[in-house]
């Protein structure tokens, strides 16, 4: 019963959410960012991690560093975080803490499997897969030739299973095909989270569902702005469209028909919480928008933690993390090659 | 006696100015054409350095830009282990053609045959025109021709001729993006066309180095033949 989560939550949740928020507490402020963006080499922003809570995954990586070498150190510690935190969790938190994973585990599937198109080694596209998205049979799926075959070998044992229904063809894979079944597994998903989420009630739904529905609208342009020019017809780019959020189903219809950045502005003008977003952008220009995107995000995520005895913490610290280790990773960039001056394009504050 | 001593004196004088001219007009010519070859070499020094000024920016923001794709798009679909090592032709291959610089010297020119096209810095909408038929041949998809009526024209009309060149070149670069995903970011693709601009003017500075180099041998040659003089 929404209202009431303080009697019971505690019991089984309450330790968790006292470490999340501790974790939370760990992230990096406005002025930790600001010494990042002044350093003049790689080994100056591996001194400055060093005294955060980064320091023990940097302190003896050797240099010379590379900008990979602190994404992959910067995302252990996350993963170190999310397998403590797992291990600990009972039902339903721990199903929820899995259901934050299966983005990457998309990921992972898709990269094995293009890798595999393009006739790559499979132990060098292991290494490049996302940690939190790795489960045991992954390496088989070099083995598929097509779809029927990669959920009859693999995945069907695995939690993507419920989400290949949609995409079972016996089509051979090719980029196009990998695409599309990319963006209908990932569609299927958040469909499959959103439910779960409206089944716990309370405040966890209350949150998550905003914070799903802003995923999926964010998903919906993503996919109209970056399919525009291409061989993917307007039927195709709206079946890739989740069934909820702020924009279905009126605004997908709009979307579905836009041929430029322009009339992608003029259907989410209409929209008020993006109305906000697409105001800062100036006619034709799309690199902000990514930018004003990860802003609106944060701020929705950062809000999240007003609230107590809820699973959403969860969900949001994790996405916060991912923010700093992408924010890392654009600072390491400009500093790598020398473009200090476009630091601040891409970088997020969180704080 | 004495005013005809002037009058040969003034006869002679007058010869041995006008030989004098006669020996200074090839002199001057040769004086005219040692500086124009001088302002060339230094015209071609000139452009060569501001292209490689702008090489350098267009490699910057190609970098950035790259970055930014992976930064929107996510490390596991932005990576080297994603490019394809399968058996395929070269979409850009690199022409050398010797080229005969005032009837005596060879000097090398360097065409880029980008997505099928030729360029070499200079190509005009004609040259792309004459480029069609064999785009046509090589890509194996038959260009659309007018059929009907008989004062319809069935020759591609001048303004049609450079959308279809675009048109097939746009659908080779996404097709060469395409190990990416179908469904890139708009700074992937920003990024591959700042690679590609890198790859026309690195061509133009071959040339332009070629040139340079050519009109260096041209001053060294005048500055032996003023020694030889002297």
């Amino acid at each position: 019963m929404y209202g009431f989560e303080a009697l019971t939550f505690n019991i089984h949740g309450g330790y968790l959410e006292a470490i999340v928020r501790g974790h939370r507490s760990g992230l990096l402020t406005a002025a930790d960012y600001n010494n990042l963006c002044q350093c003049e080499t790689l080994d100056d922003i591996k001194m400055h991690l060093t005294a955060t809570e980064y320091g023990p995954y940097l302190q003896n990586e050797p240099s010379p560093l590379h900008t990979t070498t602190i994404v992959e150190k910067c995302t252990l510690k996350l993963v170190d975080e999310y397998k403590h935190m797992l291990c600990q969790a009972t039902e339903p938190l721990s199903i929820f803490l899995e259901y934050c994973t299966y983005g990457h585990m998309i990921d992972n599937v898709v990269l094995i499997v293009t890798g595999t198109l393009h006739e790559r080694d499979v132990q060098e596209l292991l290494e490049k897969c996302h940690p939190l998205g790795m489960f045991d049979s992954i390496a088989t799926l070099a083995v598929a030739q097509n779809m029927r075959e990669l959920y009859r070998l693999v995945l069907v044992d695995t939690p993507l299973a419920p989400y290949f229904s949609e995409c079972i063809t016996s089509e051979d894979l090719d980029d196009m095909n990998i695409e599309i079944m990319r963006n209908t597994l990932y569609k299927a998903y958040l469909e499959d989270f959103y439910r779960f989420c409206q089944k716990l009630g309370g405040a966890t739904a209350e949150i998550m569902s905003d914070l799903l529905a802003f995923e999926a609208d964010r998903r919906a342009v993503n996919i109209t702005i970056n399919s525009i020019g291409t061989e993917l017809t307007r039927d195709d780019r709206r079946k890739l469209y989740s069934n909820f959020g702020l924009l279905y189903p009126y605004g997908h219809e709009e979307l579905a028909v836009c041929e430029d950045l322009d009339q992608v502005r003029g259907v989410m003008e209409k929209y008020p919480p993006y109305q906000s977003i697409f105001s800062r952008l100036s006619y034709g220009e799309s690199q902000l928008l990514d930018k004003a995107f990860y802003e609106e995000e944060v701020k929705r995520l950062c809000l999240s933690f007003e609230q107590q005895f809820h699973y959403a913490v969860f969900f949001a610290y994790m996405r916060l993390r991912e923010q700093e280790i992408r924010n890392l990773m654009w600072i390491s960039e400009c500093v790598a090659q020398n473009q200090k001056s476009r630091v601040h394009d891409s970088v997020v504050f969180i704080f | 006696m004495e005013e005809e001593k002037k009058e040969i004196d003034f006869e002679i004088g007058m010869k041995q100015n006008q030989e004098l001219k006669l020996e200074e007009e090839p002199q001057q010519q040769q004086k005219q054409v040692g500086d124009e070859h001088v302002l060339r070499f230094l015209d071609s020094v000139d452009n060569y350095l501001t292209l490689f000024e702008s090489l350098s920016c267009t490699l910057r923001q190609g970098w950035l830009e790259l970055v930014s794709a992976r930064h929107s798009m996510g490390a596991s679909r932005v990576n080297s282990s994603l490019l394809d090592l399968k058996v395929h032709s070269a979409s850009t291959s690199l022409q050398v053609t010797p080229d005969i610089v005032d009837s005596m010297e060879e000097q090398p020119h360097f065409i880029l045959r980008k997505w099928g096209s030729l360029y070499d810095g200079k190509c005009s909408y004609e040259d792309q025109n004459s480029k069609v038929d064999g785009l046509q041949g090589k890509s194996g998809s038959p260009l659309p021709r007018h059929r009907g009526k008989p004062q319809l024209s069935e020759e591609i009309s001048p303004k049609q001729a450079p959308l279809m060149v675009d048109d097939q070149v746009q659908k080779k670069r996404s097709r060469s993006l395409s190990v990416f995903g179908t469904l890139v970011s708009p700074q992937l693709r920003a990024a591959q066309l700042s690679f590609e601009t890198a790859l026309e003017t690195l061509v133009e500075i071959a040339n332009m180095r070629s040139t340079m180099l050519s009109t260096f041998n041209g001053v060294h040659k005048e500055l032996g033949v003023a020694k030889e003089i002297r």
